[in-house]
């Protein structure tokens, strides 16, 4: 390959990743319709924290709501980093390069939002600080707090490292950029040269940072399920949540890779970066993890289901048959099995059908969150006399559905600045894959 | 704008019907009942110590609109909202309470609930207390209760004496009394109600397992069991070593999982400190590395 080519091809690759980095008036009315979306979910949010916690339809059965199946979600979708760039990207399988930056995204917005999340449930947010200043150390709740703190570390991390080289690039030959950018990406390069001892630095940082993801990922959706494991409650009191969280942790991320892939696929053109390749090997990858947690599905409830214990009994036989049994029917055939089957078929795995199944599937994985905390806090252990209604029936109410919304605004709001303004797929790496060796930078 | 005025409607009507539902109506017998002793400043006093120990957790300090953010809001009992109350009304949401609030019937005697009216009244500079049940034209029963154990018969026997008309003393027949011993949360009632016999003795057996001090020691009160406030009635209260003396450990005393934070397992803190010194140890030496980046360049 001449001096020519290799140009040639680095400055086709810079544009086509790098044309969507401008301000346009499609943005401009996204982001003004998320900003205007979440100004008023914050507007319930101060009535929840004037007014206290009694603004929600949680009460002393169901103490954890809404809420909390919301945080479970968020833990779960940023679980898909690891997935994605360690598990996969560490076994060496070279077709994930263009998405190991959505998957990275997607964890940083999940990760950085879920916190909030919790903070959404809490009567006095001003005493977060008193989780670690008077934590337990025996608590999964200081566990928790300690690994999403660090998980999310450590995404971040993982998203700048390979983007230094990217910005190297843009700065130098995007001309595209608008000019005041140009000056940020200067800063963000950290004047990479692409010399020997700047990629061995790079190159090392980011294989710790893969290694350590493994456990550290493990770790935070394994402490999110002890949060629920640890009691005696029906529903809940298992010694394979861990894993059972986990599985259906990647179901939950992988749905949302895809779903992103497909609209930054469509809206920044990259239609020859995310090829059909790309969507059926995800495909793949969501059916394989699919099912993997439908295995943990049955093992969650025929166990129970065979020794019904009182307590058991009473809430399979909601789940299955009582007043849960709509929206559990619909989450496992919908969100789980039908996907599944589809998803063995090749034509399934075409870019359109599999973003619309990952939708479902989606869907389907915050309700299933939404199954798993509720149903079963409606049946207290303890008998009292004179309950009123509302505490047996748990409906959240309309500021408390704002509340809950305002996470998932949050984190379109991340994934879209972080995707506006930096190459959605990894500028360096694309170019050193497609044979240009050496990127010569004056 | 016009969505922010939506939102209030919907907020009013959604919070306003549970409001509504939590209305609190006193029956009109017990607005109009008066306290049976006129207050003393040492009855007010001693209803702030009752207050601060069984109330303010709740309604917080008096005249601080610092009460606990709960629904429906208990409020501030400084302020007129419980105040234009009657003491009756006062006395009777203390005594029945209505969830959330706890009735104190079985939790505090009638005096010292009556002493906790007092001290909120102590916040009216125009509260004029009316004129108390007064005792002279009062034509019930007027009965005070004591308390003996006897130990050859391991029981407890109740005594009943009450003020006869010509201002004598007498033995009181035919009065129902219950037994009472403190517990953590309250007062747990031992054995059935019982009725005094022509001498006014009534016997309690009180069980032998029953968890008392380090010396076997436990709290017994008697009262008088009078439901519709018929009679003057004095509690007693009284000390036994007739417990199974309980000398436990305190579950938190030795480091343990389910212990206090100070008394967490060693292991545990290991492990836990170890681990995020490990990790967080890495995240520095990759924050210094990217700073090196920057020193290596070519340019």
């Amino acid at each position: 390959m001449n001096m020519d080519d290799n140009k040639l091809t680095l400055e086709k690759i810079t544009s086509d990743l790098t044309h969507h980095i401008r301000i346009n008036k499609g943005f401009l009315i996204w982001m003004g319709f998320l900003t205007v979306s979440l100004l008023v979910c914050l507007y319930a949010y101060s009535i929840q924290l004037k007014t206290g916690l009694g603004v929600a339809g949680i009460r002393d059965y169901v103490t954890w709501g809404m809420y909390l199946a919301n945080f479970v979600f968020f833990v779960a979708a940023s679980l898909i980093g690891m997935l994605i760039s360690a598990v996969l990207g560490l076994i060496g399988m070279k077709w994930l390069t263009p998405i190991t930056r959505i998957a990275e995204t997607i964890a940083v917005a999940f990760a950085a939002v879920a916190g909030l999340v919790i903070v959404s449930d809490m009567g006095r947010p001003e005493r977060l600080a008193y989780v670690f200043l008077y934590g337990r150390p025996q608590s999964p709740i200081l566990w928790d707090v300690t690994v999403i703190t660090t998980y999310f570390v450590l995404s971040l991390l993982l998203l700048f490292l390979p983007l230094i080289a990217d910005m190297a690039i843009i700065h130098r030959k995007a001309d595209s950029l608008p000019s005041w950018l140009k000056p940020v990406y200067k800063v963000l390069s950290l004047n990479f040269t692409d010399n020997p001892a700047q990629n061995k630095i790079i190159n090392r940082a980011i294989r710790i940072l893969l290694i350590l993801l493994i456990p550290a990922a493990l770790s935070i959706h394994t402490v999110t399920s002890w949060l629920f494991a640890v009691t005696s409650r029906a529903g809940w009191d298992s010694t394979v949540f861990g894993p059972y969280f986990v599985s259906g942790a990647f179901v939950a991320g992988s749905a949302a890779v895809i779903i992103a892939m497909f609209f930054f696929r469509k809206n920044y053109k990259l239609q020859d970066y995310l090829t059909d390749l790309h969507f059926n090997n995800m495909g793949k990858v969501l059916a394989t993890v699919s099912l993997v947690y439908l295995y943990f599905n049955f093992n969650e409830f025929l166990v129970p289901g065979y020794k019904l214990k009182r307590a058991d009994a009473i809430h399979l036989q909601e789940l299955f048959a009582g007043k849960d049994a709509i929206l559990f029917w619909v989450v496992q055939i919908g969100g789980l099995i039908l996907p599944i089957l589809f998803m063995l078929f090749r034509r399934f795995r075409k870019p359109l059908p599999i973003m619309f199944i990952s939708i479902a599937v989606l869907i389907a994985a915050w309700f299933k969150r939404y199954i798993i905390v509720v149903p079963t806090q409606e049946h207290p252990f303890l008998p009292i006399q004179h309950v009123p209604q509302n505490f047996i029936h748990y409906s959240p109410t309309l500021i408390e559905t704002l509340i809950s919304v305002a996470p998932f605004i949050l984190v379109l709001i991340i994934i879209t600045l972080i995707s506006k303004f930096f190459p959605v797929i990894p500028l360096h790496e694309t170019a050193r894959e497609r044979g240009i060796e050496h990127i010569k930078f004056d | 704008m016009r969505f922010k005025n939506l939102l209030i409607i919907i907020i009013i009507l959604t919070g306003g019907v549970t409001l509504s539902a939590q209305t609190w109506v006193v029956p009109d017998d017990q607005k109009a009942v008066v306290a049976p002793f006129k207050f003393t400043p040492d009855m007010q006093k001693q209803g702030e110590q009752i207050y601060l120990k069984n109330c303010q957790s709740c309604h917080g300090l008096m005249g601080k609109d610092n009460w606990a953010k709960l629904t429906p809001p208990p409020g501030d009992l400084a302020k007129e909202k419980a105040q234009k109350q009657t003491d009756g009304e006062l006395f009777y949401r203390i005594t029945a309470g209505k969830i959330p609030m706890p009735e104190f019937r079985n939790i505090l005697p009638e005096d010292e609930r009556w002493w906790i009216v007092a001290y909120i009244r102590t916040f009216n500079p125009n509260y004029v207390q009316p004129n108390p049940a007064a005792l002279a034209s009062f034509t019930g029963r007027i009965v005070t209760l004591a308390m003996q154990y006897s130990d050859p018969m391991k029981k407890i026997v109740v005594t009943a004496s009450e003020q006869l008309k010509d201002g004598k003393t007498g033995l009181a027949a035919g009065v129902e009394v219950m037994l009472f011993v403190k517990r953590f949360f309250g007062k747990m009632q031992v054995g059935d109600i019982k009725t005094t016999n022509a001498q006014g003795l009534a016997v309690f057996e009180f069980p032998a397992d029953l968890p008392g001090n380090k010396e076997g020691y436990v709290e017994v009160t008697t009262m008088v069991n009078d439901p519709k406030s018929q009679m003057k009635t004095t509690p007693a209260t009284a000390s036994f070593a007739i417990g199974a003396p309980t000398d436990k450990p305190s579950l938190t005393a030795t480091r343990a999982w389910w212990s206090t934070r100070g008394n967490a397992p060693v292991w545990i803190i290991l492990t836990y400190t170890l681990s995020v010194l490990i990790v967080w140890g890495f995240i520095f030496y990759i924050l210094f590395s990217i700073l090196k980046i920057r020193k290596l360049s070519n340019g």
